[in-house]
């Protein structure tokens, strides 16, 4: 079942057309098994594939890859993936790292989206000054924000 | 502010999806920021304010657990 109808799907492609480079979807996932294992079972891994697929077919700007959390150990551990769905947004210009964990649905699919367009752009939406504090840190910065789908 | 540092890993985390994450960063108010395990804040905050808790969780005095 998709998730995108034909408006959001039109409305998407046209927020694409802002795209300049290529943006690479690294997303790991758990292999898809009838078998329930209390405790082992990513209830959104699915469908947070079937959305990312969905954007993916809209530009071929999206360069999506899809990789077992499990089987690909090695490089989830190099994007410090220590959790499913996870979503690691690259693109040349972004210099630090985007990632996103869980279906990003509702409100947080048109921030999902923003980070798309932004990471594409290379630029942030932020000001100067902002801009040129954050060329003073030095310090690695894990910033989290939790949200809740809306 | 991941693409214009490289030292910034910025996640947004689906908490419902973690409740280990909720129970871990108290999470009571969303959106909820956690910078370095060490400054923390609720809500939609103005860029300068937030830019203001990136000073100090970047400031050495502030140690990373």
């Amino acid at each position: 079942m998709g998730f995108l109808s034909a408006d959001n799907q039109a409305e998407v492609k046209r927020l694409f057309e802002g795209l300049t480079g290529d943006v690479h979807l690294i997303y790991f996932t758990q292999r898809e098994s009838p078998l329930f294992i209390p405790g082992h079972e990513c209830e959104t891994c699915k469908d947070t594939r079937t959305l990312l697929e969905e954007v993916a077919a809209l530009s071929d700007k999206i360069k999506l890859e899809v990789h077992d959390f499990v089987a690909e150990s090695q490089l989830a551990q190099e994007y410090a993936i220590d959790r499913i769905p996870a979503l690691v947004i690259t693109a040349d210009s972004v210099k630090g790292r985007i990632r996103y964990f869980g279906l990003p649905s509702g409100y947080e699919f048109s921030v999902l989206l923003g980070s798309l367009l932004d990471a594409s752009q290379g630029k942030s939406e932020l000001s100067d000054a902002s801009v040129e504090t954050l060329g003073s840190v030095e310090k690695n910065l894990h910033i989290q924000v939790f949200v809740t789908p809306t | 502010m991941a693409i214009e540092n490289e030292h910034v890993m910025a996640d947004v985390i689906e908490v419902n999806e973690f409740p280990n994450l909720a129970q871990r960063y108290v999470i009571r108010g969303v959106p909820k920021t956690v910078i370095n395990d060490t400054v923390e804040f609720i809500g939609n905050v103005p860029e300068s304010q937030f830019m203001e808790h990136i000073q100090r969780a970047s400031s050495p005095s502030e140690t990373s657990s």
